[in-house]
């Protein structure tokens, strides 16, 4: 068992991949998350932070799209609300 | 308000910005919100140049663009070639527009990733396999990988994020 381990270790070399490597991993994306990071205890199984992980992304994949059709409105309107978006519109050369 | 007067001072003198590269150790920093910013303003502009926003096109349409301009910036943003989400992200977007990518051939040590993949993946094959199809590039990555790429990704997203949020904040009627 030890040998194959080696082997393995010899053919991937720096990027050996170890049970520790992965929960430190896994650690790091739970503190990433706003909805774990309120747990704080280092309890949370690895499934429950893979989990959130996808509905992380998948919330911030939306606010993306959401924003861009905000954008894409505003950024249409010709009326300067603001001095602030007068500036932000020659900006963009509009 | 201030953040805005920042930016503007920073755009007009726009120089390219380089990125500390990720060697191989797990490195999961990302450039701060104004290389995102900067890069976001540049292909907006570039986009506005191009079509400009009176003409008749629909807001789906436009909207589409301006969410394409959002991945394809944050990617540039947060280095490019040097992240696989970020080369998988760029290569996308370049097929798209049909156009032909080439990145430096960089050099990967082998790893045999049919054997380890099959292993590391046994503790929760279902909730990787949904991140791998959520983060670009996902697909063929080993696990350690993926959380090392997922994190910087999630990083990178909540920035652009912000970017944008401070853009529409900005342009809203008071």
């Amino acid at each position: 068992m030890s040998s194959r381990r080696s082997s393995r270790s010899r053919q991937s070399g720096s990027s050996r991949i170890s049970d520790d490597q992965i929960s430190d991993l896994v650690t790091k994306l739970q503190h990433l998350i706003p909805e774990l990071r309120r747990r704080r205890s280092d309890k949370v199984s690895a499934s429950k932070v893979l989990q959130e992980t996808c509905n992380y992304i998948r919330n911030l994949h939306r606010e993306v799209d959401d924003l861009s059709d905000r954008l894409s409105e505003l950024l249409a309107s010709t009326d300067d609300n603001s001095a602030e978006a007068a500036i932000i519109r020659s900006l963009l050369n509009y | 308000m201030s953040f805005i007067k920042v930016l503007i001072l920073k755009f007009s003198s726009l120089r390219t910005q380089t990125m500390a590269s990720s060697d191989k150790t797990i490195n999961t920093d990302v450039p701060e919100k104004d290389v995102f910013a900067i890069h976001f303003l540049q292909s907006l502009s570039n986009l506005t140049t191009q079509n400009p926003f009176n003409s008749p096109d629909t807001t789906n349409y436009r909207a589409r663009k301006i969410k394409k301009a959002a991945y394809v910036s944050m990617a540039k943003a947060a280095g490019g070639s040097s992240r696989l989400w970020s080369r998988a992200l760029l290569g996308r977007a370049a097929k798209e527009n049909n156009k032909i990518v080439r990145f430096a051939r960089r050099k990967r040590k082998v790893t045999w990733k049919i054997s380890s993949k099959r292993r590391s993946d046994q503790r929760a094959p279902e909730a990787t396999d949904r991140l791998r199809n959520l983060v670009p590039g996902g697909g063929t990555m080993e696990t350690s990988k993926l959380m090392e790429e997922t994190a910087h990704y999630i990083k990178c997203l909540s920035m652009q994020v912000k970017v944008m949020q401070c853009l529409v904040d900005g342009l809203s009627p008071k």
